[in-house]
């Protein structure tokens, strides 16, 4: 293997945890989906088709290439729901599967139900500040929008938010 | 929204990473599955293509034979068309006013002179 292939992986190592996360965040926490995702996402990247240039951070470039292969993966299998047989295979329809809802604990089931009801944009701004820690400019970088956007997505997906996790425990 | 709001998301958020991080594959099961799944995806994939395009090629050939064998010289001043509309058009008894009216003849009693 190249020094720069070994590079490459000891980098997509380090971010590992965090891709899967973002990976389950993109797939609306379906984790065949996500694991899916991730697996095209890395082969992208390690045969050459993703090309990492060094206009961002490696991290927010892997996000990156991450959401746009959910985003693909997803059409597809919307795709893929239309067709003939499409109920012999099993296609990821964009709802948490049951076994990853299973194992959360309670509080962390509740975010993920608040979360999940929100538009996809602002779910997808606020998992990437709190829960990735990226910067609102990075999260903009990351799902493609204007700073004002995001900075808009993240007010209103916050607000929103709160409101949901309070009315749950009420 | 206080800090303090900021703050309890952001702690609610961190649960959850660690949940994820808890339950990620390891890094090289996954590039070994993702590497599999090219290696089986790839032959066959070729292998359907190509029978695909093989098969739309003599799809093709079979049709414009078929349509050779078929196509009968179309007298043109035979057609006529046929709007979906030309019913508007028809009126009663139309019938009349394309056929040549026939009078009938009445024989008058000659005058003698």
């Amino acid at each position: 293997m190249s020094p720069e292939a070994l590079q490459l992986e000891r980098e997509l190592d380090q971010l590992h945890p965090a891709a899967f996360g973002w990976a389950l965040a993109c797939c609306a926490g379906d984790r065949a989906a996500a694991e899916d995702a991730l697996q095209a996402s890395y082969l992208k990247i390690l045969d050459g088709r993703a090309r990492f240039d060094g206009r961002a951070s490696f991290r927010t470039w892997l996000f990156s290439v991450v959401r746009y292969t959910a985003a693909g993966q997803r059409r597809r299998a919307v795709l893929r729901r239309w067709l003939p047989l499409a109920f012999v295979a099993a296609t990821p329809d964009g709802r948490p599967d049951a076994v990853t809802e299973l194992v959360r604990a309670d509080g962390t089931r509740r975010l993920t139900a608040a979360l999940a009801t929100l538009p996809r944009r602002q779910r997808e701004v606020l998992h990437l500040v709190f829960y990735q820690d990226l910067t609102i400019a990075e999260a903009a970088e990351v799902v493609g929008i204007s700073l004002g956007t995001a900075r808009t997505h993240y007010e209103r997906g916050k607000a929103a938010l709160r409101k949901l996790l309070k009315e749950e425990l009420e | 929204m206080t800090e303090h709001d900021d703050h309890d998301l952001g702690e609610r958020f961190h649960a959850l990473r660690r949940e994820d991080a808890a339950a990620a594959p390891a890094l090289r099961a996954t590039l070994a599955a993702a590497r599999a799944r090219a290696r089986a995806a790839t032959t066959p994939r070729r292998r359907t293509l190509a029978l695909g395009a093989a098969a739309i090629v003599l799809a093709g050939v079979a049709l414009a034979l078929l349509l050779a064998r078929r196509a009968v010289p179309t007298d043109l001043a035979t057609v006529r068309l046929k709007t979906p509309t030309d019913f508007l058009l028809a009126l009663p008894n139309e019938d009349l006013l394309r056929t040549v009216p026939h009078f009938i003849t009445i024989d008058s009693p000659r005058r003698t002179p």
